[in-house]
C-alpha cells in the first residue's frame, strides 16, 4: 500500500484533469494510493454514469455500468499505460456495455412483448430529449452520446466502438436527422 | 436541433439519483481497490506473499468477504478515511455478528433445514430437531409443521411429536400448507396433489407439474398456483383441479409466491424475476392474470433468491455478480435489492462474496440474509435502522459433529392473523 499519510478528500474536478495530473494520479494509484484512486473517481465518475444513463435510459442500469467500468479499469490498472488518457479507457468500457446492455433490454421486450414498459421518460429538463434518444437504436444514442456528451471526434469512436469512420459518421447522421424529427414533431 | 443546444441538453439532463449513485459507486470501486491490495497485487504489479498465516476455513470465507474492509482498515495509514467510504458498503450495512444463536431479532419462530433434518428455533434461540425429515413447511399459524421424507409426507407438532403421515406415489417435494389451514398441497413426482390437514382425501390435481413449489392463494380461498412441465404458469381450484388461468411463466422458472391479497404473484428464475397481478375474486369463475412488469436488475446479474413481503407490495431480491467478468479477478458479490410497488429499487446490502437466501419477518419488518461462507445470518431492518447478526449458524444445527453444512431457512412464522 502506497505511503499515503492524513485524511483522504473527494476532489470535485470542474473540468477535465490535467494530462499530466491524471498520469501522476495513475502511477499513484498502480503504486496503491487510495487517494489518487479517489480523485480518479470524482474525476470522471459523473461524465461516466451520465454517458452511461443517456445510453441506456435505465438509472439503476447506468449505475451497474458505470461502476462494472470502474471495476474493469481497476482489474486492468497494472496494465494500463500511463501514457494514455485514462478517460477514453474508461469511456470506451461504458460505450461498449451500455449498448450491449440496451441491445439486451431491447432483445428481452421483443421477446416477452407483453410485458409493460418499465421506462419512464424523466419529467423536466431534457424530456423531450430523453424521450427522442429512446427511439434512437442504441449504437447510434452511443455515438451521439460519445460525440456530444464527451466530445470525442468521429475518428476516436470508431476506434473506441470498433467500427470503421465511414460507418460512424453515418450514425451520427442518422442520429441526428432522427433526432430533429422528433423534436420537431413534439412541437 | 443544432449541435450546440444538442450538448447543452446532454449536459443538462437530470440522472435520477445521481448523488446517491455516485456515493455507491465509490464505495464499490474502493472496496474493489481495498480487496486488489488486499489480494496482494502490489504497485508494480507483482504478488507479494500473503500477510497473514492460514486461518481456519470458517474464518477464512469471512475473511475474504471482508478483505475489503480489512485492508482498508489494517493496512492504509490513512485507514480512518478509507473506513468512512468503504464503510458505506461493508461496515453500515453488516452488523457485527453475535458469536451464537440467541433471541431472534424481530421475534417470531424459524423452520430451518440442516443435514440432520428440520428444526424449530423458539424466539430465544433455543431449538429442536423435528426428527430425520428432508424437509418442512410451516402451518399458517405455526401450530404444525409438514415434513418430507422419502415418498411420506407428514404433520408433526413443533416439539417434534408426530400426529399423522400418508404415503404418495412419488417422492414427497415442496409441502406448502394452505392459508385456510385445511389443506396440504405437494409435489409427489411429477404430480401435484392436495390432501385435507388431517391427511385424509389425498388426491392428485395435477399430472405434469413442473420441480416448482405450489403456491396457495393468501386469502384462504382453495386456489393454488402451479408450473407445469410445459413452462405455463396454471391456477386451478384445488378440490377438482379446475384450471382458472394460465400463462406463459418465467423461463427457467423455479419459485413462485403469491401474497398480499391475492392480487400479486411473483415468478423467478435465475436469470430474471417478475411480479405480475392478479384479478381475483371470491365469487369469480376465473382468474385475471396480466402480464406483468419485469424487475431491472444490475447487468450480469445472477438471481439467488427473491422474497415477496407479507403485504404483497415489496419484493426482496438477491443477485450475485461474478466480479471475474467486470474486474478480472476472482470472487463475486452479492446485493439485495428492494423493490416497492412501483418505484425504483433500493439497495439494502452489497457485499463481497456470495449470500444465499432471504426470508421476510412475520411482519414484514425485517428480512434474514443467509450468508453461507461468513457462517452467518443477518437480520436487516427495510428501514434506516441497524440491524443485527448471528454467527456460528451452523455448528448450532450440528452439534457435537466436526463438519457442519450451512442450514437452509424454511421459513419464519408466523404472522398475527
Amino acid at each position: 500500500m502506497g505511503a499515503e499519510s492524513g485524511a483522504i478528500e473527494r476532489v470535485e474536478w470542474n473540468g477535465p484533469i490535467p494530462a499530466r495530473r491524471e498520469r501522476q494520479l495513475i502511477r499513484e494509484a498502480q503504486r496503491g494510493s487510495e487517494q489518487a484512486l479517489a480523485d480518479l473517481y470524482s474525476a470522471h465518475w459523473r461524465r461516466a454514469h451520465r454517458a452511461a444513463y443517456l445510453i441506456v435510459h435505465d438509472a439503476a442500469a447506468a449505475e451497474d455500468v458505470a461502476q462494472d467500468a470502474f471495476l474493469a479499469a481497476i482489474g486492468a490498472l497494472d496494465r494500463f499505460d500511463r501514457r494514455r488518457p485514462f478517460g477514453p479507457w474508461l469511456h470506451r468500457i461504458v460505450a461498449n456495455r451500455a449498448i450491449d446492455w440496451a441491445r439486451r433490454e431491447a432483445l428481452r421486450r421483443r421477446v416477452d412483448a407483453t410485458e409493460e414498459s418499465e421506462a419512464r421518460p424523466p419529467e423536466g429538463i431534457g424530456e423531450d430529449l430523453m424521450e427522442a434518444l429512446a427511439e434512437l437504436p442504441a449504437d447510434q444514442r452511443a455515438a451521439v452520446v460519445l460525440r456530444y456528451l464527451l466530445e470525442y471526434s468521429p475518428g476516436e469512436i470508431a476506434e473506441m466502438l470498433e467500427l470503421p469512420r465511414g460507418t460512424v459518421n453515418s450514425r451520427l447522421r442518422r442520429a441526428l436527422d432522427r433526432l430533429g424529427e422528433l423534436l420537431e414533431a413534439e412541437r | 436541433m443544432n449541435e450546440p443546444k444538442l450538448r447543452e441538453l446532454l449536459c443538462e439532463v437530470p440522472v435520477p439519483g445521481a448523488e446517491e449513485a455516485e456515493r455507491r459507486g465509490l464505495a464499490v470501486v474502493a472496496a474493489a481497490f481495498a480487496e486488489r491490495q488486499a489480494a496482494g497485487i502490489d504497485g508494480a504489479g507483482g504478488r507479494r506473499r500473503a500477510a497473514r498465516a492460514r486461518t481456519s476455513p470458517r474464518r477464512l470465507a469471512l475473511a475474504l468477504a471482508l478483505a475489503a474492509l480489512a485492508a482498508a482498515l489494517i493496512l492504509s495509514p490513512a485507514g480512518a478515511s478509507v473506513r468512512h467510504w468503504v464503510g458505506d458498503v461493508f461496515s453500515e450495512n453488516v452488523p457485527k455478528a453475535r458469536p451464537g444463536l440467541g433471541r431472534t431479532p424481530g421475534g417470531g419462530r424459524l423452520l430451518v433445514t440442516s443435514a440432520a433434518g428440520p428444526w424449530v428455533v423458539q424466539p430465544d434461540g433455543s431449538r429442536r430437531l423435528l426428527g430425520d425429515y428432508e424437509e418442512a413447511t410451516w402451518s399458517p399459524r405455526g401450530l404444525f409443521v409438514a415434513a418430507v421424507s422419502g415418498r411420506t409426507l407428514s404433520a408433526v407438532e413443533p416439539d417434534g411429536t408426530p400426529h399423522w403421515s400418508l404415503t404418495a406415489p412419488g417422492r414427497v417435494s415442496d409441502p406448502r400448507w394452505s392459508p385456510s389451514r385445511f389443506r396440504i398441497a405437494y409435489r409427489a413426482g411429477s404430480q401435484l396433489r392436495v390432501a385435507f390437514a388431517d391427511g385424509s382425501s389425498d388426491r392428485a390435481i395435477a399430472a405434469g407439474a413442473a420441480a416448482v413449489a405450489p403456491a396457495w392463494m393468501p386469502l384462504g380461498v382453495a386456489e393454488l398456483a402451479y408450473v407445469d412441465r410445459q413452462g405455463r404458469l396454471r391456477i386451478a381450484e384445488s378440490e377438482t383441479g379446475r384450471g382458472l388461468a394460465s400463462a406463459a411463466a418465467l423461463p427457467g422458472i423455479d419459485e413462485i409466491e403469491w401474497g398480499g391479497r391475492g392480487e400479486v404473484l411473483l415468478e423467478s428464475s435465475p436469470a430474471a424475476v417478475r411480479v405480475r397481478r392478479l384479478q381475483t375474486a371470491k365469487l369469480a369463475l376465473e382468474v385475471g392474470v396480466e402480464p406483468g412488469r419485469r424487475l431491472p436488475l444490475p447487468a450480469g446479474a445472477a438471481v439467488r433468491d427473491a422474497a415477496l413481503s407479507p403485504d404483497g407490495r415489496t419484493v426482496a431480491v438477491l443477485v450475485s455478480i461474478p466480479l471475474a467478468s467486470i474486474a478480472g479477478g476472482p470472487g463475486t458479490r452479492s446485493t439485495v435489492l428492494l423493490f416497492g410497488p412501483d418505484g425504483p429499487s433500493r439497495r439494502l446490502l452489497t457485499v463481497p462474496g456470495n449470500l444465499s437466501e432471504l426470508a421476510f419477518s412475520p411482519d414484514g419488518a425485517r428480512l434474514l440474509v443467509a450468508w453461507p461462507e461468513a457462517d452467518e445470518w443477518l437480520f436487516l431492518p427495510l428501514g434506516r435502522s441497524k440491524g443485527e447478526a448471528v454467527g456460528n449458524v451452523a455448528r448450532a444445527f450440528a452439534p457435537g459433529e466436526r463438519a457442519a453444512e450451512f442450514p437452509r431457512v424454511e421459513g419464519w412464522c408466523c404472522r398475527a392473523r
